[in-house]
């Protein structure tokens, strides 16, 4: 617990660890002996507390009451600036989402993971794993997670996967971008590509298409050939009207190539009511049409854009990403607390709940839980706090586009404080002292659950 | 309510520990069984098997007529109390009690009236909720009786219960324990190291030594007719006398023990209970004596071939009785069966550990007596009441 404590996250958390220092000292000094004996030994602590700690805070309190320049006593209208800039209510909000969505996550997952490890052979190796992202710095994790999610499939581990796993289930378009030579004789719309003409049997449909390199052609495609018409069928072609060997636009031959495997669908009055493929030469036939007229459609499906992931670190995912990422750092150290506390755990008690008749289930829902609430609620209050300082991972995992709306008080802080455009000391020092009395309430109650513990 | 037969039933531990082997017991419908032994023989192992906590390795439980060796414990019907009691810290004494029938989703006005029934049988009315924490011992341990009573189970199981509980109180409980048993009538296993606990509980103890059953039966068969110095050694406080002596068959045909310089006639009697005895003329035997046997001849007078004479080494009052301390020149029992056998059973060590270099006995006198330490005493024995055992096996020596 102690490396989180105290652990410097931002420069408010140097404040808020330190309330839970004072604590101890605080009443220890006996009536007995010299008093000058006592406070030699207390001179060393009392003079690092005094001077990393006291003083700090109070300087950034009475900081936060001047203007910027330091000159001018403003009174509290830097606060009152602050609760009104929405940068300031972004980090806010941020803050809010984080304290209710990661604490909970992460206490969950580490008691899931303390039961589960509990159970099982090489115990201590799963648990090492888990517990590794505590070892590294948080930048160092930050960075990571950048690389992660990084929205090109091929640098980013995520989206790599996203489409590894969408193609799997959603096989991809064979032609994305292509076009209609003639934007007037095939139409775009929502996609698909709808002739203008009506055809009938006996008619032969010639569909060229552009916006496609020539190499993007699969290897079977064949040279694509004018068709006879015959009075049986509806048939067509759909080539690509790209070729080296030049040719007028629009007309066959010049070694242009046949577009196999697109979809075609038959159209009356707006409903599809046959669909078929073209083959290696590009050619198609609808034969069993009964008689009539139609519209022939290309539909979507055949030019969509490859899916290309998700944008992670946009603004709408960016906050719940690095979420995760703190997820992944912390539950370890969850888990760590949340076993110790479940081998404290009598097994007698556990033993007589199965013998009472129940359930593991129900054993760990109506026995183990209830006698680890007192180390879960520790636990969770101390990730609250945590949370609450959370600055390098948004720091470095949110690119500068996106730092806007993944924005948290620490990381406010610091940019009004100390970032580029900054320099604003005062409006830093009432962010910090916000910030400080935030942790507070959580930082108390952990005391007092200490205490009580240890009578 | 309904028997427990146990058939062949062995436990091996992963790492090849043996801690039962082929244990054979078929515990009847409403009868009170004690397992004893000392610590480590396996009855505790025995116990958590019946109650499902245990795999099995070998053999089969039943309870009722259904084998339950795959059986979840929780569906075996049948209720612990631990020696720990196990209460459930964060519930308190009403819910302990209910816990068992709310995971029966019981109606709440049954487990109501049922909890409250039982709280009236062990006294705790006032203690419902309150939580374990804040209850002493004898409270806890009724807590975790009234748990086990209230489900109405095929048979209870009692893991040393009263063992964490002083002296008195553990005489009350006891009383308790076997007064609730008889009126509830539900098959029970009892286990306990306590040889007192055994004897006053049990309809029938059986006796345990490293994971073997060494005798069961009634516990004044076991007191009486012990087949074997384990159980002779184990049965009784304070444990019976062990010495060895040699058989002597006399001119006059009549068969003594002889110790060194000292001898006991055997009358007729206990050659009729003992044929076997007869093999054994002219050979090493060993020789049990229990303390209550012995007395001050002082009080009861003195008789040619069943008096001791020895020197009083040290007089325990014990108030009801005393407790009187005195060697006897013997050779030790030096076979190493037997020496096992006495040792585990913490029977008084037979070997030269006198101060005269013989063995020390310890007589159970009468109040009344009036010897002091130091003084030449002379004890008068029952001889009708003298145990043989077999030097190299330690079996008693009865018919074969």
């Amino acid at each position: 617990m102690s490396t989180l404590l105290t652990s410097d996250q931002g420069p408010a958390a140097g404040a808020a660890g330190g309330t839970a220092r004072t604590g101890r000292p605080k009443g220890r000094t006996g009536t007995r002996g010299s008093l000058r004996v006592a406070a030699l030994y207390l001179l060393p602590a009392v003079a690092l507390i005094a001077i990393y700690l006291a003083y700090p805070v109070v300087y950034s309190i009475g900081r936060s009451l001047f203007d910027r320049s330091g000159a001018t006593f403003v009174g509290l209208h830097n606060y009152a600036e602050l609760f009104t800039d929405p940068r300031t209510q972004v980090a806010l909000r941020n803050n809010v989402i984080w304290v209710l969505v990661a604490p909970a996550l992460v206490t969950g997952l580490g008691l899931i993971f303390a039961v589960l490890t509990e159970k099982i052979r090489w115990a201590t190796a799963f648990r090492l794993v888990l517990f590794m992202p505590m070892a590294i710095s948080l930048f160092a994790s930050g960075i990571i997670f950048r690389l992660v999610y990084q929205e090109d499939p091929s640098l980013g581990l995520a989206n790599a996967a996203a489409v590894t796993v969408h193609d799997a289930f959603l096989e991809p378009s064979k032609y994305p971008g292509a076009r209609a030579r003639d934007a007037r004789a095939l139409v775009a719309d929502h996609g698909n590509l709808t002739t203008t003409a009506n055809y009938g049997r006996g008619d032969v449909v010639r569909l060229p298409l552009v916006g496609l390199s020539p190499q993007k052609l699969p290897r079977q495609a064949a040279p694509a050939q004018d068709l006879r018409p015959d009075p049986r069928d509806l048939r067509g072609v759909v080539w690509l009207d790209v070729a080296a060997g030049g040719g007028p636009p629009g007309t066959l031959g010049g070694g242009k190539r046949g577009m196999p495997g697109v979809t075609v669908q038959a159209l009356r009055d707006g409903h599809v009511t046959a669909t078929t493929t073209t083959g290696d030469d590009g050619s198609f036939a609808f034969p069993d049409l009964s008689p009539g007229t139609y519209t022939i459609r290309l539909p979507a499906s055949n030019f969509a854009q490859p899916f290309r992931g998700l944008t992670w670190l946009g603004p709408a995912l960016v906050t719940p990403v690095i979420i995760s990422a703190w997820v992944w750092i912390t539950t370890g150290f969850a888990m760590t607390f949340i076993g110790a506390g479940l081998s404290a755990i009598p097994r007698d008690a556990l033993e007589a709940a199965r013998v009472d008749g129940a359930t593991e289930w129900q054993v760990f829902r109506r026995v183990t839980v209830p006698l680890l609430s007192p180390v879960l609620l520790v636990v969770f209050v101390t990730l609250v706090i945590n949370v609450l300082k959370v600055f390098e991972l948004v720091f470095v995992i949110a690119p500068g586009s996106a730092q806007a709306d993944a924005n948290v008080l620490a990381l406010q802080l610091w940019q009004v404080a100390f970032g580029a455009g900054g320099g604003d000391q005062a409006m830093g020092s009432a962010l910090a002292v916000v910030l400080f009395l935030l942790v507070v309430p959580a930082m108390l109650f952990n005391i007092r659950r200490f205490r009580r513990e240890r009578r | 309510m309904s028997s427990v037969v146990l058939t062949g039933l062995g436990k091996v531990y992963g790492d090849g520990t043996r801690a039962v082997t082929d244990l054979n017991l078929e515990i009847r419908d409403g009868e009170f069984l004690v397992l004893v032994g000392p610590s480590g023989c396996g009855k505790t192992t025995a116990l958590r098997m019946i109650a499902g906590l245990e795999e099995v390795s070998e053999g089969t439980i039943e309870i009722g007529d259904r084998v339950v060796n795959e059986v979840p414990s929780r569906d075996r019907d049948v209720a612990m109390v631990f020696q720990s009691y196990a209460l459930y810290p964060h519930l308190n004494v009403f819910d302990n009690i209910a816990f068992g029938l709310s995971l029966r989703k019981l109606p709440k006005k049954e487990i109501e009236r049922r909890v409250r029934e039982v709280a009236g049988i062990l006294e705790l009315q006032d203690h419902l909720r309150r939580k374990p924490r804040h209850l002493s011992g004898g409270q806890r341990q009724r807590v975790a009786m009234g748990r086990a009573i209230v489900r109405e189970p095929q048979a209870f199981l009692m893991d040393e219960p009263l063992s964490n509980l002083d002296a008195k109180l553990r005489v009350q409980m006891r009383a308790q324990i076997a007064r609730i048993q008889r009126d509830l009538g539900v098959t029970t296993v009892y286990v306990t190291h306590d040889q007192t606990e055994a004897m006053t509980l049990g309809d029938r103890v059986a006796v345990l030594k490293r994971g073997i059953l060494q005798q069961v039966g009634p516990p004044q068969e076991l007191y009486d007719r012990p087949v074997n110095l384990f159980v002779a050694g184990f049965i009784g406080s304070p444990g019976m006398n062990v010495l060895g002596a040699t058989l002597e068959v006399g001119d006059d045909e009549r068969y003594r023990v002889r110790f060194c310089s000292q001898s006991l006639d055997l009358p007729d009697s206990v050659l009729r209970e003992r044929p076997a005895l007869r093999r054994y003329a002219g050979r090493p035997v060993v020789l049990g004596i229990r303390p209550e046997d012995m007395e001050d001849a002082e009080i009861v007078g003195a008789e040619q071939g069943a008096t001791l004479r020895s020197s009083a080494e040290l007089v325990e009052a014990m108030g009801s009785d005393v407790l009187v301390h005195f060697p006897v020149d013997t050779k030790p029992v030096t076979t190493d069966g037997v020496r096992e056998l006495v040792s585990d059973g913490g029977v008084v060590d037979p070997g030269p550990l006198g101060a005269a270099g013989g063995t020390v006995l310890v007589g159970r006198f009468s109040p009344r007596t009036r010897v002091f330490e130091g003084q030449s005493i002379e004890v008068r024995v029952d001889t009708a009441r003298l145990h043989f055992f077999d030097p190299e096996t330690g079996s008693s020596i009865w018919h074969e």
